[in-house]
């Protein structure tokens, strides 16, 4: 197995980078953990650890996606990258001003000061959850999105062979970068403010992001059992479609309590209840798929594929649904509960699927025939379970606090103090637990296929 | 179906369910500003603060936001302002058991996210957060308030203070107080704090001399 087009090896250098970043927001992620025991523990405040944390949740993501997308369209559009060299750009300029945000994070983390806004805009930090890019960040961002799609573009028009994955693929990184935009607004109302914020986060996650992980779920179907493309393709419809049609409206739910009219409940509540349809759709697709699969030869991207599916489903599905109602949301909105749900349902939703692809993906660049999977493996269970019992342990915290801050009506301070100690100690340990499945999987991704064995000499490959 | 028709369902129903989102946002919009105060320069300085020193990478607001500090969308409504202030520019001198750093929050930003954080607490939030079930219950076990303990409720003191483990932790814990305070003490802090306990956030109680008495009253048979 090796890539049919020598420009799809442009993939790697996302996934490299993708892979970095992963292992730095579960370092992160854990130091953030033992904060909520000992709040001192570390030179950068929880405010500045949770920044990176996310943020580099957002951008490893971003970065797998692009170079799924990389290794797909040339493989879809039969043809080379329109330009390589501009692709290679591309990566770079990403990997700078990335690096630049972050080093202004931690800067303005040992120094608040220096983030006094020049000009009314605040330099090294917006202080806006998720988006926390600063406005200079934002423009580099936009720009090497474009110039991503725009060589994505092109590389379709030199053959004009669309196909339904590609289209797809495309038409939700297009929806991505222009959702990017409504952030970039300045309003003076913060109920306006998080009204168009919410344009970025929830059509990104619940919409945009699903649109792509079903045409990638398409892609690696067909990749991995050679199931049909037309049978794929039109499932791939009806799940994308799904998603779109709950998930747009679904945003209501995110306008129940922010100052907006109440006929958001309504809408939201109905709406957000129907998005766990075409999550289910997708583990029902692949299961269907895989089902008749004998004799797969990658293993462990059967396995992430069809895992990816499945928790797609539990976590932002179930986890959804269980608060989305605003009668409920009522009592859980802003608390341990929303945690529990973001946690699994990123985990489920995208961190297997960026997995899935570099198992898929990878093997192919590195022009591996087989590999193997029991790192891939290994690393699956050890995530896996220690992120099914952060998710209990968080959810368990939030039950917890639901009746103790909002039904009995005791004090934040008071509740985070007393109730839950053990929570946060079990989260922290299932957090080093989650570690150890990231660096397996980080020494497997930097040795898979380097081993002499296994790879394929151009000799062998004629025999 | 056939696959052409799928795509052309998914691409056609997306354009119709974002239409309906595109007219819900247009009539959200022009019934915003109905829904909240008018917002001052003042206003916008205190949010750029709260932006300035990413105050959401711990908090929340309107319940969005980090989950390791206090939601403050409607703190004015039960903090003194006079806290507020000393709290956000040196949070342990305001209450010792304070996790929050000292961020170097300057005392005109402290002024602005204070105005700032009275616009959001003035939001109309469709009820929210809810008012818990059993403090709506009201009373205590059906006993019969003593005229102190009503004056303690109606002046919102265990917004801050806790006695016998309900109540706000913003200020010292109540239950004994009566064990450790005389009269005299009791009476001139209510009056004016500052002069008793130095750097004291409490604000003074606003009170009739008799309202006064009784909150004493209470607080010495508090043992």
């Amino acid at each position: 197995m090796s890539v049919k087009y020598q420009s799809q090896k442009i993939a790697e250098y996302f996934y490299t980078f993708a892979v970095v970043l992963f292992l730095v927001q579960v370092v992160v992620g854990i130091i953030a953990a033992v904060q909520f025991i000992w709040p001192s523990f570390f030179i950068l405040n929880f405010n500045t650890i949770r920044t990176l944390h996310i943020n580099a949740l957002v951008v490893w993501h971003l970065a797998g996606l692009m170079g799924a997308t990389y290794y797909v369209v040339p493989e879809e559009s039969e043809t080379e990258l329109w330009s390589l060299p501009l692709a290679k750009l591309q990566f770079w300029a990403t990997v700078v001003a990335i690096t630049a945000v972050v080093l202004g994070y931690i800067w303005m983390g040992l120094n608040p000061q220096a983030n006094s806004p020049i000009m009314g805009i605040n330099p090294l930090n917006e202080g806006r959850e998720y988006i926390e890019a600063p406005r200079w960040a934002d423009m580099l961002i936009v720009i090497s999105v474009l110039l991503f799609l725009f060589i994505n573009f092109m590389t379709m028009m030199k053959t004009k062979r669309w196909t339904g994955i590609q289209g797809t693929l495309v038409g939700g990184l297009l929806v991505l970068a222009l959702m990017y935009l409504p952030g970039m607004f300045y309003s003076k109302s913060m109920v306006k403010d998080q009204f168009w914020w919410w344009w970025v986060i929830h059509l990104w996650v619940e919409g945009a992001w699903e649109v792509i992980a079903g045409a990638l779920l398409a892609f690696m179907l067909m990749k991995v059992v050679g199931a049909k493309r037309e049978v794929v393709e039109k499932w791939m419809y009806i799940e994308v479609g799904f998603v779109m049609f709950t998930g747009i409206l679904g945003t209501g739910h995110h306008y129940y309590w922010i100052g907006t009219p109440s006929y958001w409940l309504w809408v939201g509540g109905i709406f957000s209840s129907l998005e766990p349809l075409p999550l289910l759709f997708m583990v029902w697709d692949a299961f269907r798929t895989t089902r008749e699969a004998r004799n797969v030869e990658n293993k462990a991207g059967l396995y992430y594929t069809v895992a990816h599916a499945i928790f797609n489903f539990v976590g932002a599905g179930l986890w959804g649904i269980i608060h989305t109602l605003p009668q409920i949301n009522k009592w859980t909105h802003g608390t341990q509960i929303t945690t529990a749900h973001g946690h699994l349902a990123f985990y489920g939703a995208y961190v297997l699927l960026v997995m899935a692809m570099i198992y898929i993906t990878l093997p192919a660049i590195r022009g591996v025939k087989s590999f193997d999977a029991s790192r891939a493996f290994a690393s699956f269970w050890w995530m896996t379970i220690s992120m099914v019992f952060i998710v209990l342990t968080i959810t368990g915290a939030g039950m917890v606090q639901v009746y103790m801050e909002r039904l009995m009506g005791l004090d934040y301070v008071a509740v985070k103090a007393t109730y839950n100690l053990w929570f946060w100690i079990l989260r922290a340990i299932f957090g080093v637990g989650f570690l150890i499945g990231v660096g397996i999987f980080v020494v497997d991704f930097f040795r898979l296929g380097k081993g002499s064995a296994h790879v394929v000499t151009a000799a062998s490959e004629r025999a | 179906m056939s696959n052409k028709a799928a795509r052309n369902l998914f691409i056609l129903g997306s354009l119709f369910f974002f239409a309906i989102f595109l007219g819900l946002t247009y009539d959200t919009m022009g019934k915003l500003d109905k829904r909240a105060p008018e917002i001052t320069e003042q206003v916008n300085a205190g949010k750029m603060v709260w932006h300035k020193y990413d105050c959401i990478g711990c908090h929340t607001i309107f319940g969005n936001g980090s989950y390791f500090a206090p939601d403050l969308t409607k703190t004015t409504l039960n903090k003194p302002k006079i806290y507020l202030r000393q709290f956000l520019m040196d949070p342990r001198s305001a209450n010792p058991n304070a996790s929050m750093p000292k961020l170097g929050i300057r005392s005109e930003e402290a002024d602005d996210l204070i105005v700032f954080l009275d616009w959001t607490s003035r939001v109309d939030t469709n009820g929210w957060p809810p008012k818990p079930i059993l403090a709506a219950a009201g009373g205590v076990a059906g006993k019969e308030l003593t005229e102190g303990q009503r004056v303690y409720q109606s002046h919102g003191c265990s917004a801050c203070h806790t006695i016998n483990g309900i109540g706000g932790t913003t200020g010292p814990d109540l239950t004994r107080v009566g064990a450790k305070r005389d009269r005299a003490w009791l009476v001139g802090h209510f009056k004016d704090p500052v002069a008793f306990v130095k750097n004291s956030a409490m604000p003074k109680v606003e009170a009739p001399e008799s309202e006064i008495d009784k909150l004493t009253d209470y607080m010495l048979t508090l043992k």
